[in-house]
């Protein structure tokens, strides 16, 4: 139906991590995990749906003996996630 | 999750999760005032201690800098540390240029406050003024802008005044800069999780 629109953004889970990445320079699991209201594991999946993508790029260390995993959008995540922005302009506005 | 989303949902959601992401690592103006309320505090009894003609004790305020003001910083750090907030370039710039500021602030007034003489309040008032400027205006927040550039007039003015006026000149600048502003920025962040 939206032939243009990038099939790995558009999923309500997907564009939110990556509007979150958008929006900061980097975020940890859990910044995610309590801003998108998803569970762990779903985002967990998204994630590395993303990293396979290379829209995104994730650290994974440790903070207090407790793993900590840092994700940060790449420049390609950029690319990709202006041009979805600008499809979806030009399905909501054609003659724009 | 993987449900088809419409155009327009898709652009709805994305001006959401921004807009909440914003909300959640929003600069308040706790620290600022915390500062305000130290400075005029140390400042104001030294005023007070030279009024009693105790001037040999004057020097015994200024420790609650590195004391209480240090002890404060230390427990935000850890308390940020805890909580997952992500990093942001505005974020790391205001934090980072807090750090050098205070920390020049502090040297100035502990180790070179002879070689500055005169001089001391306004170079403390003007890079005062340049914090709160550089806050205001990278938050866009008109209060603290407005007030650093007052600070900063304050600043040069302090150079015109005898020394004696200096502690008044630094607790204004306190009130003006810090203080002023960082409540309205409470009250306004306030106003915005209603």
């Amino acid at each position: 139906m939206f032939n243009d629109l990038d099939p790995i953004l558009h999923s309500q889970l997907r564009l939110s991590i990556v509007s979150i990445l958008m929006t900061v320079d980097e975020a940890n699991f859990n910044f995610i995990k309590e801003t998108t209201k998803a569970a762990a594991g779903n985002v967990s999946i998204q994630i590395k749906k993303l990293q396979d993508a290379g829209y995104i790029k994730v650290v994974k260390t440790f903070k207090n003996n407790y793993p900590n995993t840092t994700v940060s959008i790449t420049s390609k995540g950029i690319k990709a996630f202006e041009d979805y922005v600008s499809n979806l302009k030009k399905y909501i506005n054609p003659k724009k | 999750m993987e449900e088809n989303l419409t155009p327009e949902e898709s652009l709805l959601l994305i001006t959401k999760t921004i807009e909440e992401t914003k909300e959640r690592f929003k600069e308040n103006g706790h620290i600022l005032v915390f500062w305000g309320t130290l400075m005029l505090i140390v400042f104001g009894s030294q005023f007070i201690l030279s009024l009693l003609e105790l001037y040999k004790f004057t020097i015994y305020p200024v420790y609650l800098f590195p004391g209480v003001g240090g002890v404060y910083m230390i427990y935000i750090w850890i308390k940020e540390k805890k909580k997952n907030k992500p990093k942001t370039i505005i974020g790391n710039i205001l934090g980072s240029m807090g750090w050098i500021i205070g920390m020049n602030l502090l040297i100035m007034g502990f180790f070179f406050w002879s070689q500055l003489g005169v001089a001391m309040a306004p170079v403390f008032l003007i890079l005062l003024a340049l914090m709160a400027m550089v806050v205001g205006l990278s938050i866009k927040f008109r209060p603290f802008t407005i007030g650093g550039a007052l600070v900063n007039l304050i600043g040069f003015g302090s150079f015109l005044l005898d020394r004696d006026y200096h502690g008044f000149s630094v607790m204004l600048g306190a009130v003006v800069g810090l203080i002023i502003p960082g409540m309205l920025l409470n009250k306004a962040r306030r106003k915005e999780n209603v």
